[in-house]
């Protein structure tokens, strides 16, 4: 059963036992006011409406599952960051909280060192949260205050957008678009609009730069990461995650092995995953928000609970970044042992997710002007080279099919 | 966009202390800088000169946070000239540790403030937790662990404590192999060498005219370290090398300068260890400390960031009539539009980064 069958039996469920009986009895009830009531009631008995309920579930279950998995983001990443630095990283424990409670109960509290740092700190990010939320929402004074509230929205919006988009398996799937991919980097590329917008409506010098340079970043990477993807499509004939993946499940190598992208287009592959990492800008292309110079970059102004989502929103990224690369390269859900589809992908995407906190940790950040030299004379040609070998492999190859005998790869 | 000028400080991640940068952009390239100091503005000079000359070592020490005892060692230098005071060469020994410890706590201090200027945050924490190894060796002759007021006039406050051979030589060793880990993940890094390289370039002549100097100089390949120019304590007696680099035909980078410095840290241990090698037994304090002096006294040394100068005037009386202190990171401040223009708003940090700023001793 699919996710969208599921949801489907759900928003049957809940349409028939509580929806519709609910809108009937209001209708029943003062019947000269109720008609919009009665009309809902149709509606939501009709297909049309159980459908879009089961819509509805569907995208608030794969919204869940991204969230749960930002979480384990954020922790991974501060538990791996501290180990690389040599440190513990974060290790607040329920227990902690027990035992100053009792500390307090008593006569004297004591805030001593006791040991009870134990824990796998997860907790911290629920610390974070109620810190973000209980602080001020500071605005200032010059700022533009429609355009200043307007960008968090649209950089949170459409970065939780994207966790809807992109199937964990062929059958766990919110949105199954024909165009699916390409709607994801559509998608991907709007946030970049609300840095700009922030930048600018903060009215500080290092925000407006920030969401300046964001845009320059936008300009370096996006053609680059387009041409690297072009040789997917290609192979699969399709934007369809779903078909991408089963083109990768399908073509075998030597000896049965499965052939994932990213062996027969190599180039492509590192091309894909520098440029994914200049859109999700992690570091070494954390130009819009370089700290050392640029103070926050274009968050610098923003408080509370905006900036925390602003992180928790690039994180979001981030996953949906490895996601796609993992759709793209690296076989999505196919795997070699009867594990459950959506494992194997989550599986993937957080060891490309690991592999970037790797990456965050031990290299430094690179200049603008740098990373457009890098995006328009290193990574453009090769995403063209990359494109024109997967043309001969689709049509070339055939023709030379019957001289040359080489292993049956599609 | 339009120029517009940028006003980087007081409080600001790239200025390491107080001070402001206001730069003017084009874009992301930088046309015009104008430096302000004064910020941390203590008037050293004229608290010293209420205060007795014995007094005045624990003003020294706070002039720079990160190397505290080299700035006592200079004042007290100048006073030993001024009172004409013989040090013991047991003393004149342990200060050359002394001094070559606070070398390496303090370029420690300056590499790992740099690495987050280049976006590196796992270099500084690299970095400095080594630097708490020498601050641990500093303390325990010491007794403290960042101003430690351990020189004074005629000799060192106290003898070495027992072991302490040992636990340098161990820390050394542990330090050496250490160093040559972090080759990989700095210099031999491709991101590091683009920040880095053909950056914040001045040629040597420039320097020398703008009043660079220290590590910032011999960065250039300019061979000018006094404690071979103009000697000290035993560095004629111990052996060791001036360790210069540089970028191209005369001139240095941030990259230069950021190698002349591990450099330096690995002939500081050289150092250290040949003065454990050849140090004699003896007292360590000198037998006769005048209170009075008269006269002038003028002495300069090798501070990790440059030349420290000590003028002195005294009158006959038990306080310094006039007290004058030239700090290097002053003019090497001073001299910074110098070697910004026509580089990127991102290339302030790493340059600024790489000429070891310390604001305390430059607004004293």
């Amino acid at each position: 059963m699919t996710l969208f069958g599921l949801c489907k039996t759900m928003a049957e469920l809940t349409a028939d036992m509580f929806i519709v009986p609910v809108l009937r009895f209001q209708r029943n009830l003062f019947p000269p006011f109720s008609y919009p009531a009665g009309d809902l009631a149709d509606w939501f008995a009709s297909e049309g409406g159980i459908v879009t309920l089961a819509w509805i579930y569907a995208v608030n279950i794969a919204f869940a599952v991204g969230m749960t998995n930002l979480i384990l983001v954020i922790h991974l990443e501060r538990k791996i960051a501290a180990r690389i630095q040599d440190r513990r990283g974060p290790m607040l424990s329920l227990r902690a909280f027990r035992e100053l409670g009792e500390d307090l109960a008593g006569e004297a509290p004591t805030w001593r060192f006791k040991g009870n740092y134990s824990g796998i700190g997860i907790i911290q990010n629920m610390a974070d949260g109620i810190k973000a939320i209980t602080k001020e929402l500071i605005i200032p004074n010059k700022a533009d205050k429609f355009l200043f509230s307007m960008g968090p929205i649209i950089f949170i919006s459409s970065s939780v957008f994207l966790l809807v988009l992109f199937p964990l398996s062929d059958r766990f799937a919110a949105s199954a678009a024909p165009a699916g991919l390409m709607v994801i980097m559509a998608a991907f590329s709007i946030a970049p609009i609300g840095v700009l917008t922030s930048g600018w409506a903060s009215n500080n010098k290092y925000s407006m730069i920030g969401g300046m340079r964001s845009a320059a970043q936008l300009m370096s990477y996006e053609i680059p990461l387009l041409l690297s993807m072009a040789g997917v499509f290609l192979l699969a004939g399709s934007y369809n995650p779903v078909d991408i993946v089963e083109q990768q499940r399908e073509s075998t190598w030597l000896f049965g092995l499965p052939m994932w992208n990213f062996i027969p287009q190599f180039i492509g592959f590192i091309v894909f995953m520098i440029c994914i990492l200049a859109e999700v800008e992690r570091v070494p292309f954390d130009l819009p928000e370089a700290e050392a110079e640029l103070v926050e970059g274009w968050t610098t102004e923003y408080s509370g609970i905006r900036y925390m989502l602003f992180l928790a929103a690039e994180y979001i990224r981030g996953f949906a970044g490895a996601a796609v690369a993992t759709i793209l390269f690296l076989g999505g859900w196919a795997g070699p042992w009867p594990v459950p589809p959506e494992i194997w992908f989550l599986l993937k995407v957080y060891l490309i997710i690991i592999f970037w906190i790797f990456i965050r940790w031990t290299v430094p950040r690179i200049r603008t002007d740098q990373i457009l030299e890098l995006g328009w004379k290193k990574l453009l040609p090769l995403s063209l080279i990359n494109i024109l070998i997967v043309i001969f492999m689709v049509e070339i190859y055939p023709y030379f099919d019957d001289i040359v005998s080489l292993p049956e790869v599609f | 966009m339009a120029e517009m000028w940028i006003s980087m400080g007081p409080q600001h991640p790239m200025t390491h202390g107080l001070w402001t940068l206001k730069v003017k952009v084009d874009g992301e390239t930088i046309v015009d800088a104008d430096p302000e100091l004064g910020y941390l503005h203590r008037s050293v000079e004229k608290m010293g000169e209420r205060r007795k000359y014995f007094m005045n070592t624990t003003l020294t020490d706070r002039l720079c946070y990160a190397s505290s005892t080299t700035w006592t060692h200079s004042y007290v230098l100048a006073v030993e000239e001024l009172m004409e005071v013989e040090v013991p060469t047991r003393a004149q020994y342990i200060r050359t540790i002394m001094l070559e410890l606070q070398r390496l706590a303090s370029h420690l201090m300056w590499a790992g403030a740099y690495m987050p200027d280049l976006g590196h945050i796992t270099g500084a924490l690299y970095f400095w937790r080594d630097r708490e190894l020498f601050l641990n060796l500093l303390e325990l002759p010491s007794g403290s662990r960042l101003l430690y007021n351990y020189m004074r006039i005629g000799g060192v406050k106290r003898d070495l404590p027992d072991g302490f051979e040992q636990k340098t030589e161990r820390i050394l060793k542990l330090f050496e192999q250490r160093l040559d880990e972090y080759a990989d993940l700095f210099e031999n890094s491709k991101i590091f060498r683009m920040r880095t390289e053909d950056v914040g370039k001045f040629t040597g002549t420039q320097a020398m005219n703008m009043g660079i100097t220290g590590p910032n100089l011999r960065g250039c390949g300019v061979k000018h370290d006094l404690r071979v120019e103009d000697t000290y304590e035993i560095y004629d007696e111990v052996d060791w090398d001036v360790c210069t680099r540089e970028a191209g035909p005369g001139y240095s980078d941030c990259f230069s300068r950021y190698m002349v410095r591990i450099d330096e840290m690995k002939e500081s241990v050289r150092i250290i260890r040949d003065c454990f090698k050849k140090m004699p037994q003896g007292p360590t304090m000198s037998s006769r400390v005048p209170v009075r002096a008269s006269g002038e006294a003028f002495r300069r040394t090798e501070d990790p960031r440059g030349e420290a100068l000590m003028y002195l005037v005294g009158d006959g009386s038990d306080r310094p009539y006039r007290w004058k202190i030239k700090s290097p990171m002053f003019t090497t401040i001073s001299a910074c539009p110098h070697y910004l223009k026509g580089y990127k708003l991102a290339d302030i940090p790493a340059i600024m980064g790489s000429i070891d700023i310390c604001i305390g001793e430059t607004d004293k």
